[in-house]
């Protein structure tokens, strides 16, 4: 049965300027599937998962929420209205971000940065808020830092924190933007773990990073970017043991060095 | 100790009108508080202006602020209280008088807006994008952002630098009895008049603005760090 896909991405393109950073690139999610991105600094890999939560507006093509188009509006109209920000807003609920600074707000206590969303955004009742919070928190193993501000936590915790924020609005998808890259080696492990278990219970991931191995382990399906455009992509075993182009073998090469 | 110099520091006096002079320094702190109050209101107008989306809007902030903290306050004082009734009253087409507390609480409110909007401003613009950014990504309206996210963490990184604009405001009170605000510094002006003795008068005041300023900062600085320190470790 053809199942609408969580996500899909159709043709997507966005330029800065002069520059052309994604050149037309068209993929599926399904849902309780991690799709993992890889790919040189610079290939366009963080870009366009900012384009698939509308915090780059993409200069052509669309992103499907469950097939609704959160670029443009319903509605036949030709050429199609684009979504308003309140409308984008809306949309992005069901879209969780989890960002390479953490950008945790420094002002709230663990807990607070987790209540806010639901409670605020999803206008939850302060309990009803707390209890997915508190629940959120306990998947990422930090339910005994609530009452701590984030100033206090090592990175690896902060970034754990920001995971259960995302988590608590309940998204159809996470999206994790090099999640690990800011962490030192021995705080990259535990959100990994972290990731690993939310892909084991079956949430629907997009995952821009550069752990390799990480990617080969948890991935249903693997995209190798370069230049703005998907040049391979497929099973984790496709591609990480039989990469078809030169590029990405030499790309491989250098990521599989060890550090 | 020669004899001018004894008279200067002779505060008999001032204990001998304290409770006249009291009665200025109730003006005075009155004044203080509504003209504080109104300046962080409009500043914080002002800079939210200045960070608009839209370029009018900008614009508006810009000119607000470069008005306001481009004029002195000496003179801002006597303008709005007997030029700005008149065009107000032109406008409406009926005699328009101010008060002087009303006058004195308008002009130097407005020229405060213009420090404290600078200072929200550079505190608005001194959060890191990333967290606005989450706030958008889980669906934050830009408002529910710049009012949970942005806003707290202004306050209390913009506290240490307000204490100094509270200050600066607090002494520039001391001009309002230029148009008959019945302050500390018009009491004393009144009392030196009668008893003419000037200086033990204006020397008392000078401690008086001295010690109240010492206590309040220290005060407030005591509390913003408190409330600092928890949050920005």
């Amino acid at each position: 049965m053809a199942e609408i896909p969580t996500i899909r991405v159709t043709d997507l393109h966005k330029t800065f300027g002069a520059l052309e950073v994604l050149r037309g690139i068209s993929f599926d999610v399904q849902r309780g599937s991690v799709v993992s991105m890889v790919g040189a600094s610079g290939s366009g890999k963080s870009t366009l998962l900012r384009c698939v939560n509308h915090l780059e507006t993409a200069t052509a093509g669309d992103v499907l929420i469950d097939g609704i188009s959160l670029c443009f509006q319903e509605g036949k109209s030709a050429p199609r209205k684009p979504r308003s920000l309140a409308q984008i807003n809306h949309m992005r609920r069901d879209l969780g971000m989890v960002f390479q600074q953490f950008n945790l707000w420094p002002h709230m206590t663990v807990l607070e940065n987790v209540v806010e969303a639901p409670r605020h955004v999803r206008g939850m009742s302060r309990a009803q808020a707390r209890d997915i919070a508190r629940n959120c928190l306990e998947r990422v193993h930090l339910a005994d830092k609530s009452d701590v501000y984030p100033a206090r936590l090592s990175g690896g915790q902060q970034q754990r924190v920001a995971i259960a924020r995302a988590l608590a609005m309940q998204p159809k998808v996470m999206l994790f933007d090099e999640a690990t890259s800011s962490l030192d080696p021995e705080l990259t492990d535990e959100v990994l773990a972290v990731m690993r278990d939310l892909a084991r219970d079956g949430t629907t991931m997009i995952v821009v990073t550069h752990e390799m191995a990480f990617a080969r382990e948890v991935s249903d399906h693997v995209m190798f970017l370069h230049n703005g455009l998907i040049e391979e992509q497929g099973l984790p075993s496709e591609v990480f043991e039989r990469p078809q182009t030169e590029r990405l073998r030499q790309f491989l090469n250098k990521a599989q060095r060890p550090r | 100790m020669s004899e001018s110099l004894r008279e200067t520091l002779d505060l008999a006096l001032l204990w001998e009108y304290r409770v006249v002079l009291l009665k200025g320094l109730t003006m005075t702190l009155g004044v203080f508080a509504c003209a504080a109050v109104l300046a962080v209101a409009g500043g914080l107008v002002a800079a939210l202006w200045r960070v608009s989306r839209f370029r009018v809007v900008r614009w508006v902030g810009t000119v607000h602020v470069e008005i306001a903290r481009n004029s002195p306050d000496y003179i801002m004082v006597v303008w709005v209280h007997f030029v700005l009734p008149l065009l107000l009253g032109a406008i409406i087409r009926r005699r328009l008088e101010f008060d002087p507390f009303v006058s004195a609480v308008i002009a130097l409110s407005y020229v405060y807006s213009g420090y404290f909007a600078e200072t929200f401003r550079a505190g608005i613009e001194a959060v890191p994008r990333g967290q606005i950014e989450a706030g958008r990504g889980l669906g934050m309206s830009e408002r529910k952002i710049m009012w949970r996210v942005i806003l707290p963490q202004v306050v209390r990184r913009m506290l240490p630098e307000s204490v100094n604009q509270f200050i600066s405001l607090f002494k520039a009170t001391s001009i309002v009895s230029l148009i008959a605000v019945p302050d500390l510094m018009y009491q004393v002006g009144i009392i030196s008049a009668q008893v003419m003795r000037p200086m033990p008068l204006y020397t008392g005041a000078a401690l008086v603005y001295f010690a109240v300023v010492l206590l309040c900062a220290n005060l407030l600085g005591l509390l913003s760090n408190r409330w600092r320190n928890k949050v920005f470790a």
